[in-house]
């Protein structure tokens, strides 16, 4: 039993390494960016940075928690794009105020969450599966509900200003992101209830056995997922001025990527909210340098895409690599 | 039926389909149209095979619309050179079975979640084919589509391959010692490795037999139309993943059976062909093969329940 506890802290402190290496590799991101591309350090530059990965950001956010129940959900793009829609059709169609149709989307969001919940908590499937399912339903349903072709526009200029202007000399989103960062980081790190997402992740029988209330928490990860949606799909929505059915088109997986580069184990278990947001931070940070250095749009972002998927297979080689070595030692003395 | 009731079950529900098609629009069973939209469901069935594969060993490949471009392409660009056919379907082979090995070196020799492994290098090879190709469409020299056969007789001879393939490695997978050796890690890695199996081995050896079929498969798509679309891999793997799960194969790994997974596709793939005989938009499409994957998991789940 006492491996247990050192591998606990072994395994702590490999984390604490993983994100002290992310940290490096931010940083040095921003010195290279910030000596080779072109205005890159400039105040409406990080303010372009940070608009850019807010929605992003705001899901990965989300599911940080699923993932550490060992969980995934792979409609949260799609999910996005239904409550885009659903908030276009809610002010156009309906003639709700802007802002209360952005509570319809973030309630939108989590009725699409409360189906996840429901199919993987009461049925006991397999969140992979059934998010691939809803992936493909709740895009189906944007494009059913548009026509697909259909895009809300025209939205009034206090709306807009969400996405595009300041507070406070921060860009609008920002400040909600920082609140949905605190709420998420608070849970996870801070409240028992949010201990047991890791738990979770780390033996869902023996936290059945322990008493811990799985379902519950599952069910909860879930839905809040489905309400962040919701929640960035408005700002997605104000900052490119129009709803459209294809808004948050691979969403998930920037957002997946953020979070298991941030060091978060795809197994459940281990992982933390700071992680994932260094991982989002990363992400930004290479797609929007490489714009600076490379001048043609396509290039600079198909670049990024590569560039990042070589970071995630690498961030993961690396942790599996120490996982063994950490594994050998800790077999030695044992036998 | 107990044995096999959600293979009839799909089956019973495709009939159903067809019938009422027959009945109410009767123009869907029109020879040629009829040729044409079973022959393009052919590539998605072949690289089923892999999938189903990949479920039963407990992986999953998310990576194969991106491959099954990038082979596409570089089959394209073999043919465009004018090689013979031998050679445009050993490049796009061996393109399959490089990035098969790849994701199987990953998996099995690292210790890896297949999800993620895949997600990274389906996000890599997507990208790079993008800059690669930016996105340019590839004509192909004439004597290519249809391996220069005439149309009926290369969708037969396609649709005959394919069925063919099926039957094979269905047989395999349950009579031939490496097949049930799949079943075998599927189930439980660890028994399999004190009954003398290696996993990782038979994990790796799956994923290159993925890239094998993709590459067959992207094939299979060259020959069909006069020019290739570089994002034609687009939504590749969702279509055939769903394929296979609704055909009845578990993700849980080492449950299921790959002649069930031929309704499966079957059923998926006439939904839109029946939405538009039915004048229904055929923007509903994406919702209802969503609706169906969950139905058919759901479906799932409630027969395990009862069952235990």
């Amino acid at each position: 039993m006492s491996r247990g506890a050192t591998s606990t802290s072994r395994v702590k402190s490999a984390l604490l390494r993983h994100e002290t290496v992310l940290l490096l590799v931010l940083i040095a991101e921003v010195l290279f960016f910030n000596s080779v591309g072109r205005n890159f350090g400039t105040s409406a530059n990080v303010a372009n940075i940070v608009r850019q990965s807010v929605e992003i950001g705001l899901l990965a956010l989300a599911l940080t928690p699923i993932i550490l129940t060992g969980g995934i959900d792979l409609s949260v793009g799609s999910l996005l794009g239904l409550c885009a829609v659903v908030f276009g059709m809610l002010w156009k169609v309906a003639g709700l105020d802007p802002w209360l149709a952005a509570l319809g989307a973030v309630v939108a969001g989590a009725l699409g969450g409360g189906l996840n919940a429901t199919l993987i908590t009461r049925f006991r499937l397999p969140p992979l599966i059934v998010t691939l399912g809803t992936f493909s339903l709740f895009r189906g349903l944007a494009e059913a509900l548009t026509g697909g072709t259909v895009a809300y526009t025209g939205f009034p200029a206090s709306f807009l200003a969400l996405g595009n202007g300041f507070w406070l000399d921060v860009p609008v989103q920002a400040w909600v992101f920082f609140a949905v960062a605190l709420w998420i980081w608070l849970l996870v790190h801070r409240t028992t209830f949010g201990r047991s997402f890791r738990a979770i992740g780390f033996a869902p029988e023996g936290a059945r056995y322990a008493g811990l209330p799985v379902e519950r928490s599952l069910a909860l990860a879930y839905v809040q997922t489905g309400a962040i949606a919701g929640l960035a799909a408005v700002i997605f929505v104000s900052r490119v001025t129009e709803a459209r059915a294809n808004a948050g088109t691979g969403y998930e997986l920037a957002a997946i990527t953020a979070v298991v580069l941030g060091g978060t184990s795809i197994f459940g278990g281990t992982g933390s909210v700071h992680g994932t947001l260094l991982g989002v931070a990363a992400v930004a940070v290479l797609a929007n340098g490489l714009s600076r250095i490379v001048t043609i749009m396509a290039i600079s972002r198909e670049l990024s895409g590569i560039l990042t998927g070589a970071l995630l297979l690498l961030a993961l080689a690396a942790g599996a690599v120490t996982k063994t070595i950490f594994e050998r030692r800790n077999r030695r003395p044992a036998s | 039926m107990g044995k096999y009731s959600r293979e009839l079950t799909v089956a019973a529900v495709l009939a159903a389909l067809l019938l009422a098609l027959a009945i109410f629009a009767p123009n869907f069973f029109a020879p040629q149209p009829f040729l044409s939209r079973l022959a393009s469901q052919m590539p998605a069935l072949v690289a089923a095979i892999g999938m189903t594969c990949v479920l039963l060993s407990r992986q999953i490949d998310i990576s194969i619309g991106a491959q099954f471009g990038l082979c596409a392409v570089i089959g394209g660009l073999l043919a465009a050179a004018k090689l013979p056919l031998v050679i445009v379907l050993g490049g796009a082979l061996a393109a399959g079975a490089v990035m098969g090995a790849l994701n199987g070196a990953l998996v099995a020799w690292l210790g890896l979640p297949s999800i993620v492994v895949t997600l990274a290098t389906m996000v890599t090879w997507q990208e790079a084919l993008r800059l690669w190709q930016q996105g340019r469409l590839l004509n192909l020299p004439p004597g290519v589509q249809w391996f220069g056969l005439s149309q009926t007789a290369g969708q037969s001879l396609l649709i005959v391959v394919a069925f063919v393939l099926v039957a094979l490695a269905a047989w395999a997978l349950r009579r031939v010692a490496a097949g049930r050796f799949i079943y075998a890690v599927g189930s439980d890695a660890e028994a399999a490795r004190l009954a003398g199996i290696e996993p990782r081995r038979v994990t790796f050896g799956v994923f290159v037999f993925m890239g094998l079929l993709v590459g067959l498969a992207a094939v299979m798509n060259v020959v069909q139309s006069p020019q290739i679309q570089p994002t034609c891999g687009d939504g590749f793997e969702l279509k055939v993943i769903a394929a296979v799960v609704v055909g009845g194969v578990a993700v849980t790994g080492g449950r299921g059976r790959l002649w069930g997974v031929v309704p499966g596709l079957l059923l998926l793939a006439n939904v839109n062909p029946a939405l538009t005989h039915f004048h229904v938009q055929a923007y509903w499409e994406k919702a209802i093969q969503g609706a169906v994957i969950l139905l058919a998991v759901l479906a799932d789940g409630l027969n395990r329940k009862r069952a235990s």
